[in-house]
C-alpha cells in the first residue's frame, strides 16, 4: 500500500514568549502517528485546541517537530533537501477566505502559486483557465476578488491549489466560515477532484457531516489519535464521539434513537448511506412489539405568553442613492416581546440593512421602526435624540463580534456601553459582574486583556458588552459561526437562557437546522420583501412552500420525512404527530405515533 | 459610508487606459506632474482642464467614480485654498479686516494651488489607481526600478509589500464600517461633541482595526508560504509585461497632450 503521509509519534509545542525569554510551552500535538493512503480522502477530526491544525502545518513543514518522523511523499519533512518536493506538491486552503487572497484580480490570484514554481508564462495561461473552468469560476477571471462572496472566495482558494498541480490537498477548517449552501458547492469541488484527478485530500474539520464524505477518519483530542476508522465505525461509537466533545450528524443520531428505543443494536454498516439506515428502519419497527416499548411522553408545548409587540416595522423601503434598486422593499413585520424570530434568508437578500434598521444605524427613508420599551413607552428610530435609548434597549451582535474588542483589561470592555449612562462606579461594575455571570464567564477574566483570550471566550465578551446594556431584544447574527460543536452548544444555551429571562431574541441565520430548532417563528426575505412569516414547525412541514422559497431543509426534518414515509409504505394507517425540534424528541413522537396508530388499529 | 472611498480601488472600464503598459503609463504620468506644475497663466489652466477632461473621456469613468476620488481631498484643498487667499500679500489688497487681510495675489495663488491639486488627483486617478491594478503597478515599478538591485536595493519585495498593502484597502475599509457598526450599537457616537471626543471615538475604531490587521498578516505570510512563494528570483508572470505598437501610440498621443500643456504655459506666462 502506498502512503502519503506516514506520521510516528509527532510532538509539537508552540512557546510563547514574555519579553523575549521563552515562558510558557503549551503542547499542541502529543504523541500523534497516523497513515495517509494515497489518493485517499481523509478527515481529521477534532474540537478546537485539539491539534488538529498544527499537525495539517507540519504536513506541509510550514512547522517541524520536535520529536517523531513525519514523512510525506516518502520524504522526511525534517531533511531539507526535499523541502520542495514536498511543499510544491503539496496545497492548502485555509479557513478565512480573505486572508489568503494575495492577488487583485480573481485570475492573478490564481496564478500566483503557479508563479511562485516558475511555470512558463503559456503554461500559466493554460492552468489558470483551466483551474477557474474546473470551479465554475471562469465568467470572475478579470473580477476583483475582494468583491466575491465568501463561498466564492473560497472556490478561488481552491483554484489557486488547482492551479499548482499538487498531489496532497489539505483543507484546514475552509469550510467554517461558509453557509450551508456554499459548504456543500465546495465539498462537491473537492470530491470531484479527489475521484476525477486522483488528489489526495486531508480536511481538518469539527463537522462530523463533513467526515461522512470521507474514506478514512482519524478524530483526534488533546494532541493524540483517540478513534480511527471509516465513517460507520466512527458513527457506531456514540459515547466516545461524545468525549471527544463532537456531535453525531442529525440523520445517524435520529436513526440511533429509534433503534434505541425499541431495544434493538446499531448495526455498524447500515451507518454508511442514508438508504440503507431507512431500510434497517423499514424492516425493524412495523415487525416490532410495541407493547413494551415506552417512548418518552409529549412535551406539552408551553403557551407563549407573548404581551404584544416590541419592535415594529412599518412600510419601510430602503435604497442605496445611487442604485436605483430597492434593497428593502415595504417590509411590515411586528416582533412579538418575548418570541425567538429567525430571519432567514439567501445572501444579500436584504437581511444585513434590515437589522441594522432595527437599533437605527440606517435612519428609515422610508415607513418607520418603532421600539416600544417595557416601560410602556414607545421610541422612533427615525428621532435623533432617541437613538441613545433605541440601541440600548435593542441590543445588536454582529456576525464575529469578537474582533471588535478593544479595551485594555475585559471589565472595561464590557462597560463601554454604560458610558453613556449616569451609573455609579458601583452600579456599572454590578452590571458587568451580571453580564459575564450570564455569559458563563469566570470573574476573574475582569482584570485580564480580552487579547488573551481564546476564540469562544472572547465572543463571549463581546456579546456580554451588548448584555450589560440589559436589551429587552437582542438581534444576532450568526452568533455560532466559527464555533466548534461544543461551542455552537454553549452558544444557543445561552440564547434559551436569555429566552427565558424574557429577552426578544431575533436571529439572522443561514443555517436552517438551528433556525428550525432554535426559534419559533421564522421570516424569510427574498429580493428585499418579506417573503414568509410563520410557524417554524409549521413552514418545514409545508414541503412545496419551503422549496417555492428556495430554502433548505433542516437535516433532521428531512432525513425524519423519509423514514416516516418508508414506515407509511407498510402501515398506510400511521399518522405521525409534527416533527420535534431535536433528534430524541422526534425519535420519542414516531414510535409513540406508531405505537398509538397500532393500538386503535388492533382494537378495530 | 465607507465604500465610497475610490482611495486604491481598480475599477474595470475596459477602455485604452486599462490595457496601456503600466510602464508606459507610470512614466507618462510623472511627465504630466511636471506639465501640471509649469501651469502658471488662466489659459493654461483653461487647457489643462481641456486635457484632464478628455484623459477623463478616455478613461470611460463614470462621473460618479471620478467624483469619489475627488471627495476625500476636498478638505484638505479646502483648507490650502484659504491658507493661500489669507498668507499670500502680494499684489492690490481688496479687502482687509484688522489682520486678515485678501489681495489679488493670494486669491490667484489660492485658485492654481486649489486648481493644481485638483487636476493631479484627476490625473493620478484616471492614469493610475482606477485603471491600474495594484499587483500591475506594483510590476511596473519594480521593473521600472529593477536597476537599483544592482545596489541592493530590495526592488522586489518593495513591489510586492505595496501590491499586498492596496489590495487590502477594500478589506480594511469593509472591516473598519463593520466595527463602527458594532460600536455604534453599544451607544458610540463619531458625529457629535467636540473635536476631541470625536477623535477619541476613532481610536476606539482603530484598535480592533490594527489588531485583526495583525492577525491578518499573520496568517496571509503563511498562506503566501504555503503556497510556495520565495521572492521574487525564478517567478514567472501570467501577464508579463510587453510594450506593444499599442503602447507607443496610445504614449505618444498622452505625451502630446502633456507637450500642449507645457507650450501653452511657457508661451502664455
Amino acid at each position: 500500500m502506498d502512503y502519503e503521509v506516514i506520521a510516528e509519534d509527532i510532538h509539537f509545542s508552540y512557546t510563547s514568549y514574555d519579553e523575549s525569554e521563552a515562558t510558557e510551552k503549551r503542547k499542541a500535538v502529543d504523541g500523534m502517528s497516523l497513515s495517509i493512503k494515497k489518493g485517499s480522502y481523509t478527515a481529521i477530526l477534532g474540537p478546537n485546541g485539539s491539534g488538529k491544525s498544527t499537525f495539517a502545518k507540519l504536513i506541509d513543514i510550514l512547522e517541524v517537530p520536535e520529536s517523531g518522523v513525519m514523512k510525506v511523499f516518502g520524504y522526511n519533512t525534517s531533511d531539507e533537501e526535499h523541502f520542495w518536493d514536498i511543499r510544491e506538491n503539496c496545497s492548502y486552503v485555509f479557513q478565512n477566505p480573505d486572508n489568503q487572497i494575495v492577488g487583485t484580480l480573481v485570475e492573478e490570484d490564481v496564478a500566483f502559486g503557479p508563479e511562485n514554481l516558475g511555470i512558463p508564462t503559456e503554461e500559466l495561461r493554460r492552468r489558470v483557465d483551466e483551474a477557474l473552468t474546473y470551479v465554475g469560476l471562469q465568467d470572475f477571471a478579470k473580477k476583483e476578488a475582494a468583491n466575491l462572496s465568501g463561498g466564492q472566495k473560497q472556490k478561488l482558494a481552491i483554484a489557486g491549489s488547482l492551479a499548482m498541480k499538487p498531489q496532497l490537498l489539505i483543507l484546514d477548517e475552509s469550510t467554517a466560515m461558509l453557509d450551508p449552501r456554499s459548504r456543500d458547492e465546495f465539498l462537491s469541488i473537492v470530491e470531484k477532484m479527489n475521484k476525477e484527478k486522483g488528489i489526495t485530500v486531508i480536511t481538518i474539520t469539527h463537522d462530523m457531516s463533513e467526515a461522512s464524505r470521507c474514506d478514512d477518519v482519524y478524530v483526534v483530542k488533546n494532541g493524540k489519535v483517540f478513534m480511527h476508522g471509516v465513517p460507520s465505525e466512527i458513527f457506531a461509537q456514540k459515547e466516545k464521539i461524545k468525549e471527544a466533545s463532537l456531535e453525531l450528524p442529525e440523520d445517524i443520531e435520529l436513526y440511533t434513537e429509534l433503534l434505541d428505543i425499541v431495544d434493538e443494536p446499531v448495526i455498524t454498516s447500515t451507518l454508511d448511506s442514508q438508504e440503507a439506515m431507512i431500510n434497517s428502519v423499514a424492516s425493524i419497527l412495523p415487525y416490532k412489539d410495541m407493547e413494551d416499548v415506552n417512548p418518552e411522553a409529549k412535551h406539552e408545548k408551553k403557551k407563549n405568553p407573548y404581551s404584544g409587540v416590541v419592535l415594529s416595522v412599518k412600510d419601510l423601503s430602503f435604497k442605496y442613492e445611487d442604485k436605483g434598486k430597492l434593497i428593502l422593499d415595504n417590509i411590515n413585520l411586528d416582533v412579538n416581546r418575548g418570541e425567538v424570530l429567525a430571519i432567514v434568508g439567501k445572501s444579500g437578500c436584504g437581511k444585513t440593512t434590515l437589522i441594522s434598521h432595527f437599533n437605527g444605524l440606517f435612519k428609515p427613508q422610508e415607513g418607520d421602526v418603532v421600539f416600544n420599551s417595557s416601560s410602556g413607552d414607545s421610541y422612533s428610530t427615525k428621532n435623533k435624540k432617541e437613538l441613545l435609548r433605541i440601541r440600548h434597549g435593542i441590543g445588536l451582535v454582529f456576525q464575529y463580534p469578537e474582533y471588535q474588542l478593544f479595551e485594555d483589561t475585559v471589565e472595561k470592555d464590557i462597560a463601554y456601553g454604560l458610558r453613556k449612562l449616569n451609573l455609579s462606579p458601583e452600579e456599572k461594575h454590578t452590571r458587568v459582574l451580571e453580564a459575564i455571570s450570564l455569559v458563563g464567564l469566570d470573574e476573574e477574566l475582569l482584570s485580564q486583556s480580552p487579547f488573551e483570550l481564546s476564540g469562544g471566550q472572547k465572543r463571549r465578551v463581546a456579546l456580554a458588552g451588548v448584555l450589560v446594556m440589559k436589551p429587552e431584544v437582542l438581534v444576532l447574527d450568526e452568533p455560532a459561526s466559527g464555533l466548534d460543536p461544543k461551542g455552537r452548544r454553549d452558544m444557543f444555551a445561552l440564547i434559551r437562557k436569555l429566552s427565558d429571562i424574557g429577552t426578544t431574541i431575533i436571529l439572522v441565520s443561514h443555517n436552517m437546522d438551528e433556525a428550525f430548532r432554535y426559534t419559533d417563528r421564522i421570516c424569510c426575505i427574498k429580493e428585499g420583501k418579506i417573503a414568509e412569516l410563520r410557524d417554524a414547525t409549521a413552514l418545514f412541514m409545508d414541503k412545496e412552500r419551503v422549496n417555492e422559497l428556495n430554502l433548505s431543509f433542516p437535516h433532521l426534518v428531512e432525513f425524519s420525512d423519509k423514514i416516516k414515509a418508508a414506515i407509511k409504505k407498510q402501515m398506510p394507517y400511521v399518522v405521525f404527530e409534527e416533527t420535534q425540534k431535536n433528534a430524541k424528541d422526534e425519535a420519542s413522537a414516531i414510535i409513540r405515533s406508531i405505537k398509538a396508530n397500532v393500538e386503535v388499529e388492533h382494537a378495530k | 459610508m465607507l465604500n465610497d472611498i475610490s482611495l486604491g480601488r481598480y475599477i474595470d472600464t475596459g477602455s485604452v487606459l486599462h490595457k496601456m503598459d503600466p510602464r508606459v503609463k507610470f512614466v507618462i504620468y510623472l511627465l504630466y506632474l511636471v506639465a501640471i506644475f509649469t501651469m502658471k497663466s488662466k489659459i493654461g489652466i483653461l487647457v489643462t482642464a481641456v486635457v484632464v477632461v478628455l484623459q477623463i473621456i478616455l478613461s470611460k469613468m463614470s462621473p460618479k467614480n471620478i467624483w469619489s476620488t475627488v471627495k476625500p481631498i476636498l478638505p484638505i484643498t479646502i483648507f490650502i485654498v484659504l491658507l493661500n487667499l489669507f498668507t499670500i500679500k502680494t499684489g492690490k489688497t481688496l479687502w482687509q479686516w484688522k489682520f486678515l487681510q485678501i489681495t489679488t495675489g493670494g486669491i490667484d495663488s489660492a485658485v492654481f494651488m486649489g486648481v493644481r491639486l485638483i487636476f493631479l488627483v484627476l490625473i493620478t486617478s484616471t492614469m493610475l489607481t482606477l485603471s491600474t491594478t495594484p499587483l500591475k503597478i506594483s510590476d511596473a515599478l519594480e521593473k521600472l526600478l529593477s536597476p537599483l538591485k544592482v545596489i541592493k536595493v530590495p526592488v522586489h519585495e518593495m513591489a510586492m509589500m505595496m501590491s499586498i498593502a492596496l489590495r487590502f484597502i477594500p478589506t480594511l475599509l469593509d472591516e473598519t464600517d463593520k466595527i463602527m457598526k458594532a460600536q455604534q450599537s453599544r451607544g458610540a457616537d463619531y458625529d457629535t461633541g467636540s473635536i476631541i471626543n470625536r477623535l477619541k471615538g476613532y481610536v476606539t475604531v482603530l484598535i480592533p482595526l490594527f489588531i485583526s490587521s495583525f492577525k491578518r498578516a499573520e496568517e496571509l505570510a503563511v498562506a503566501m508560504d504555503a503556497r510556495c512563494y520565495r521572492g521574487g528570483d525564478g517567478r514567472t508572470k501570467l501577464n508579463p509585461l510587453k510594450i506593444t505598437s499599442f503602447d507607443i501610440t496610445w504614449g505618444a498621443i498622452l505625451l502630446v497632450g502633456a507637450a500642449v500643456i507645457v507650450v501653452v504655459n511657457i508661451v502664455f506666462k
